[in-house]
């Protein structure tokens, strides 16, 4: 008999419920995002819109689900990283819900479930993952019963550099998507800080220079088509370093940055190179939202996991390499 | 030149290596393919300033006394070095089937080399256990100069730091702390108080970039 999981998403602008069952069918995934008029992501106010349509996309995410609130046999939230009262929000709310259903509780690590449902659906068993949102850069691959961050942005996610640009020119939030049609039109190449650190990278002299082009009248399109050429192929000299390093052959790209078609070129090119599979999570799955949460949670639980509500405070910044993966032991 | 043996070493990241055989000598040659799916410019901007720099802060490196593989010669057109072939085993490797003693005694070397490197303004820019050598004699070499930079301010010895208490991490997770221990005496053997302010920037570096 299979058991279904529901999973609580929470740690920034957006907000998700899903429903999952062991087996791996995601039966719903309803998230909202907060995208504010003007300016960027205010944690209180985001943490707002969690109370408010938190309620709203649980029961919505049962009804898409088709199941009734007594066959939820597990509640999985995310308990971190994230912004604080975001992450204090949703574990409310996933608290109560356990208490309530008298069912187990458990805390989920973000980023291991970006990596998780990422394999659920490409169906690799080890990958090198790429994992870029507004809010994270990092490679991260397994290794010694931990996910470990083999490499990482040391000031901004790649995400927040293309947003802030796109801020600086008038875009709204989020820009990524509008650099990326933007850069599509762009022709000629003008040089850009360009920062690897061994298998670390920096974007933020990256986003003053172009700041500084666009000041001085550089077109937007060629300015857009240059930060995503350096910016990406900074990355996936991250990505290579990685997969040279670790000798895995699948290489998997995940988070909201995900979306972008031409850091999926440059990064199938990488996985051609040393002979490594590679995916491209989708964008239902690759964005914040409560499937990977749930799905996760099977993970954990059926690994012997439960958080007791006494102890399920939140975790603003539980690191990647600080959980065991009792899950994957078998590598 | 004439070369006239070849035989490919390792495929890296961004080079492979080969050991040739050329003017009597068994020398390795560090050639940067190029990388299709770059933008053509980063491609050529990138493989022609490594490959400069490599060869200037190899040689640099060597006149402050650390070991490295001495140049022969260089063709920027084509991104290729030819160098001393260091015949040893990378570090990493041996880690892994060293007694600690031995272990903490390279780990020393590994930060007095570092050490050395910092007090004269240079960071390597990839101190991982790869891209250290130890010899048939024991004697550790330092390679693969590529990101390494002059004039460092301590943000860039910072992040020098950083990177090589990652690679711990992330490939000796079982005796990181021994490792990084042995690592930072020799390193603060050779910087004294200098130390100081890199070791507290490298943890200021670590909590950067991440959510909070």
């Amino acid at each position: 008999m299979s058991l279904l999981c529901l999973g609580l998403e929470g740690t920034a602008h957006s907000f998700g419920a899903g429903i999952v069952s062991s087996d791996g069918d995601i039966l719903s995934n309803i998230w909202h995002m907060l995208s504010p008029a003007e300016g960027g992501i205010h944690p209180r106010e985001a943490s707002r819109h969690h109370s408010d349509m938190g309620p709203g996309i649980i029961k919505r995410s049962l009804e898409d689900a088709g199941v009734n609130h007594s066959d939820i046999q597990l509640v999985a939230f995310s308990r971190g990283p994230g912004l604080g009262p975001c992450l204090r929000t949703t574990a409310t709310m996933a608290r109560t819900l356990a208490q309530k259903l008298s069912v187990p509780l458990v805390g989920v690590n973000h980023c291991v479930a970006h990596i998780e449902i990422g394999c659920l659906e490409s169906g690799f068993e080890d990958p090198v993952t790429i994992y870029v949102s507004g809010g994270n850069t990092q490679v991260i691959a397994f290794a010694g019963g931990r996910f470990r961050t083999f490499g990482e942005t040391l000031d901004m996610a790649l995400g927040n550099m293309l947003d802030v640009f796109g801020r600086t020119i008038g875009m709204s939030f989020p820009a990524g998507p509008l650099v990326e049609q933007a850069a599509a039109d762009g022709v000629k190449y003008h040089q850009l800080p360009y920062s690897v650190k061994g298998m670390d990278l920096s974007y933020s002299g990256m986003l003053t220079a172009a700041k500084k082009l666009h000041l001085e009248g550089v077109p937007v399109v060629d300015i857009c088509f240059s930060i995503q050429e350096t910016a990406f192929g900074m990355l996936a000299e991250v990505a290579e370093r990685a997969v040279a390093h670790t000798k895995k052959n699948e290489i998997l790209l995940t988070g909201g940055v995900a979306r972008n078609n031409r850091l999926t070129e440059i990064l199938e090119g990488v996985a051609e190179r040393h002979d490594a599979s590679f995916h491209r999570v989708s964008p239902p799955l690759a964005g914040d939202q409560g499937a990977m949460i749930a799905w996760t949670g099977i993970l954990q639980h059926q690994a012997g996991d439960e958080l007791p509500i006494s102890d399920s405070h939140v975790m603003p910044k539980w690191r990647t390499d600080e959980q065991d993966i009792l899950w994957r032991c078998r590598f | 030149m004439q070369i006239l043996k070849k035989q490919l070493l390792t495929l890296g990241a961004e080079s492979a290596i080969y050991i040739v055989e050329c003017w009597g000598m068994t020398l390795a040659l560090k050639w940067r393919p190029s990388k299709p799916y770059l933008h053509n410019e980063i491609d050529k901007l990138l493989r022609t300033s490594r490959t400069s720099r490599e060869c200037k802060m190899l040689t640099f490196a060597r006149t402050l006394g650390v070991p490295t593989p001495a140049v022969h010669s260089v063709d920027i057109s084509n991104h290729s070095i030819l160098m001393d072939f260091i015949e040893g085993q990378q570090f990493k490797h041996l880690v892994n089937i060293s007694s600690k003693k031995r272990i903490t005694t390279l780990c020393n070397e590994f930060g007095k080399l570092l050490g050395i490197m910092h007090m004269s303004n240079i960071v390597h820019g990839d101190p991982t256990t790869s891209n250290a050598v130890v010899d048939t004699k024991s004697k550790m070499w330092l390679v693969d100069f590529g990101l390494a930079e002059k004039n460092a301010t301590i943000e860039m010895k910072g992040v020098d730091i950083h990177l090589l208490r990652r690679a711990y991490e992330t490939t000796h997770w079982d005796l990181q702390e021994t490792m990084l221990e042995s690592t930072m005496e020799g390193y603060i053997e050779i910087s004294g108080d200098d130390a100081e302010a890199v070791l507290s920037r490298a943890d200021e570096i670590r909590e950067r970039g991440r959510y909070h």
